[in-house]
């Protein structure tokens, strides 16, 4: 019995010691068929709930050199913390997607660029918490100006 | 040149089960035979239909029939009652036989709608102009300047490429069937998976919710190559999962390679080229190990259980090295190709694909 108390004890201080976090993916990710269509998918790690974390998100893009955001289709799939983003932005100018996550005490932020060719995985940015309005500038810029795609 | 006939190799040689070196010339004499070739699609659509064909069970009164005509003595010869009682069952059971195979060929009627998207295409030899219909058993074929697209019921389309014939095999809810004969076409399905289905000589496509180009020539060698979703690519038991942005290509009588993403570099193309279709796997291998990439673990995952065993270590420890593996997944049951670990191991390496 306390073999069986300290192994339980054990387990949630590992899903607690994980750090609560975003990974993005492509549709395929998945496994859902509804999301095939889908601009990417991503999912909530380190959250012992993920039926209780808050995600929130907008599209931030820069159109002809003016700053705008767009509010965001998120979409939750049939496993729980796995989502499905739908471009709900215009085709023109250039864009990422911000994404806001809590679980808990913890928070959790991404910046997602998207291309032409879709989402762009290797200029992606995760934090411990919400991106800041700069950091969500400079990843634009750098979309801007080609970098990474 | 004298050439013996090959029908009575077909049903052998359509399952595969001919040595290579027979089923070379029955394919050479298949190549320029109209009268084994005309044989030959009659065994496949037979086969096509006995493999569709519904199970029905059989009326308990015909077994009651038969277990009392077992109980009569042999050497008696059976009442005329017992006669007509078999008669009757016999005619029972050729009856509902028939009637699953009319069900199978005529499903209820249905008929999908073909648009015709440029020249001529045909359906069973007319040819349409505007839209026409198809059923289960019609072919529909374009020459080098005709394009049609085809409604698959409730589910989806597909367009059918010039040069292309086609056959719908199934077309009912539960089940929409076309054999490709030759060409291409592209699909584009919105159902759940495992409602549409597309063979061709070599593979069985299995859609799992996607859509994607499928072409084939006509000994079977072709290319699938996946735009949205998944397909399961399918042949004699052996799958090769094929997600959006990636291929696989297929041969005559190996079936499906191992899928790779269409922007993998040349260098591992040519070489998973070598490893499934061709002799020297060992040196394929280990280009293919060397070009991976993170994204290439969709290559390494199928690699495990098409590799060797001698040589499924090393394809575990590239992996390893490319992506951490997950909390589930043990070396010892990845080596010994455990289906639940490698399905866990699957799904968790897709988050990088």
């Amino acid at each position: 019995m306390l073999r069986l108390a300290i192994t339980a004890c054990a387990g949630v201080a590992l899903v607690l010691a994980e750090e609560f976090t975003f990974t993005i993916g492509s549709p395929v990710a998945s496994q859902d068929f509804h999301f095939k269509a889908a601009t990417f998918v991503f999912r909530t790690q380190g959250c012992a709930d993920p039926a209780k974390s808050q995600i929130s998100g907008t599209a931030e893009g820069l159109v002809n050199g003016a700053r705008r955001s767009v509010a965001l289709k998120v979409v939750a799939g049939s496993k729980p913390g796995v989502y499905a983003v739908y471009q709900s932005w215009p085709a023109e100018g250039q864009w990422v997607v911000n994404l806001k996550g809590t679980c808990a005490n913890a928070s959790a932020g991404a910046i997602v660029p998207v291309g032409p060719k879709g989402f762009i995985r290797e200029s992606s940015k995760f934090f411990p918490r919400p991106a800041t309005d700069a950091e969500i500038g400079t990843s634009l810029t750098a979309l801007a100006k080609g970098e990474g795609k | 040149m004298f050439t013996r006939h090959v029908s009575r190799r077909l049903a052998a040689f359509i399952d595969g089960e001919l040595p290579p070196p027979k089923a070379r010339q029955a394919e050479v004499h298949l190549g320029r035979c109209a009268l084994c070739q005309a044989d030959r699609e009659q065994i496949r659509f037979g086969m096509e239909i006995l493999e569709h064909l519904p199970s029905v069970g059989a009326p308990e009164a015909i077994w009651a029939s038969i277990e009392a005509a077992c109980r009569e003595s042999p050497s008696r010869k059976p009442p005329a009652a017992h006669r007509w009682r078999l008669a009757f069952a016999a005619t029972l059971v050729l009856t509902l036989v028939g009637a699953a195979y009319w069900r199978v060929a005529h499903p209820f009627g249905v008929r999908w709608e073909v648009v015709r998207l440029a020249g001529s295409p045909a359906v069973d030899a007319k040819h349409i102009r505007g839209v026409g219909r198809i059923g289960a058993g019609e072919w529909i074929e374009t020459d080098s300047v005709s394009r049609a697209s085809v409604k698959v019921g409730q589910i989806g389309s597909v367009e059918i490429a010039p040069n292309t014939r086609v056959r719908v095999v199934t077309a009912r809810a539960g089940e929409h069937r076309l054999a490709l004969e030759r060409g291409e076409i592209r699909a584009r399905i919105y159902a759940p998976p495992r409602l549409f289905f597309v063979d061709i000589r070599s593979g069985t496509a299995v859609d799992l919710g996607c859509e994607y180009v499928l072409n084939t020539d006509e000994d079977g060698s072709g290319l699938l190559r996946v735009t949205k979703g998944w397909v399961s690519f399918q042949w004699k038991g052996r799958e090769s999962l094929v997600p959006a942005g990636a291929s696989c290509q297929t041969r005559a009588l190996l079936g499906p390679g191992i899928p790779y993403f269409d922007d993998a570099s040349e260098t591992l193309k040519q070489a998973l080229e070598h490893f499934s279709f061709e002799e020297g796997q060992s040196d394929a291998l280990s280009i293919i190990l060397g070009e991976s990439r993170v994204r290439d673990t969709l290559t390494l995952w199928h690699l495990l259980s098409r590799a060797e065993v001698t040589d499924r270590e090393r394809v575990y420890d590239r992996i390893a090295v490319l992506a951490p593996v997950p909390a589930g997944v043990s070396r010892e049951q990845a080596l010994k190709l455990d289906p639940e670990t490698l399905r866990l191991w699957k799904e968790e390496l897709a988050w990088t694909w």
